[in-house]
């Protein structure tokens, strides 16, 4: 278990742009006046991001996939408990994936 | 639904409460986290990183796919000449736009604190926390310190996780058969449900949806997340813009 000096300017490069991918997006709006179009924009995205990332999955259409995204929809309608109805969610897709023997 | 009208308490704050708030919501992430730093933990050792070298890495990029990207560029070519940090640095860059994203949407939130509050809470933003965070601000939650509270409980478990598996080795190889890796799925599915307002929403998700669709049938990665977040705000903005010209 070592230390190798020929790993410091790559730890300093991966540091200085994951950094900047983290704070660029922040510190730019500095200069972005938020305007009332901009602030519906910004409230917008949450929404839009998740969508983004829920739909490129449900397309593949594993059945796995497309259950579990059933139970969460209908968990969260029920309970209102967003957490309760991830974690249901990820155990049917575990559940399902061994009972289909899919990967 | 859990909606409180936030106007009453639009003041930022970030405290301790906040803090704890955060790390305590964060723990079901965390898990996920700590599974994910075994499994870039063992990638790691196999690559020829050291326990110190792999933490280190974690703890600086803190990102599973970046650090994936990372690693498979490693293990084609080790030697770590310039041209390799660069190809690096660039694929980290290109995987990681979307935290662009992410620190504009947090900008109202973070911006209103102190720029060290606000810039710790950057450094250990992740997909999640940051959707678990902009869902709790939706419901009224004020206080920045949930944004740092929630990443660091993440950040702890990526590196405990990171150090577990380059020290301990092949406990884990395969998170996906957890389930783990459609946690971050998950929580967006019901983050959404519950963020999803009505009628103002609908042309929003739909918009997205199409734009992610596409999008992911073209590239692979993370486009899909911005451009279906760029797309969004573009409609919420358009329309705005359309709605305030006509009255």
């Amino acid at each position: 278990m070592s230390f190798e000096t020929a790993f410091l300017p790559l730890l300093l490069a991966m540091t200085v742009i994951s950094f900047i991918c983290r704070a660029g997006g922040f510190w730019l709006m500095r200069y972005v006046p938020t305007t009332p179009a901009v602030e519906a924009a910004l409230k917008a995205t949450p929404l839009a991001v998740m969508v983004g990332i829920v739909t490129p999955v449900a397309a593949r259409g594993n059945p796995p996939e497309l259950a579990a995204l059933a139970v969460i929809v209908i968990i969260v309608r029920l309970t209102g408990s967003d957490i309760l109805a991830a974690i249901l969610g990820v155990a049917t897709v575990a559940g399902l994936r061994i009972l289909l023997g899919s990967p | 639904m859990t909606t409180s009208n936030a106007t009453a308490s639009d003041t930022v704050t970030f405290t301790f409460a906040g803090v704890r708030r955060g790390f305590v919501r964060g723990q079901a992430l965390g898990f996920a986290a700590f599974v994910y730093g075994i499994a870039f933990g063992l990638l790691a050792l196999e690559v020829g990183l050291s326990a110190i070298e792999a933490v280190l890495t974690s703890g600086v990029v803190y990102s599973g796919s970046a650090q994936l990207a990372a690693m498979n560029i490693m293990a084609e070519a080790s030697p770590w000449t310039s041209a390799n940090i660069w190809i690096i640095t660039t694929s980290i860059l290109i995987i990681n736009a979307r935290y662009f994203l992410y620190g504009a949407t947090l900008r109202p939130w973070l911006g209103k604190t102190g720029p060290i509050q606000a810039y710790a809470s950057l450094f250990v933003l992740a997909d999640g926390n940051w959707v678990l965070s902009m869902s709790a601000y939706n419901e009224g939650e004020r206080d920045a310190g949930f944004v740092f509270g929630s990443g660091f409980a993440m950040f702890l478990a990526w590196l405990t996780g990171t150090l577990a598996g380059s020290l301990v080795g092949a406990l884990i190889t395969n998170p996906a058969l957890l389930g783990l890796d459609f946690l971050l799925v998950a929580f967006c599915g019901a983050f959404a449900v519950n963020m999803f307002k009505g009628r103002q929403d609908i042309a929003i998700v739909i918009v997205a949806a199409i734009t992610a669709f596409i999008t992911s049938k073209l590239v692979d990665g993370g486009w899909a997340i911005i451009t279906a977040g760029l797309a969004g705000a573009a409609v919420a903005y358009v329309r705005y813009s359309w709605g305030s010209r006509k009255t």
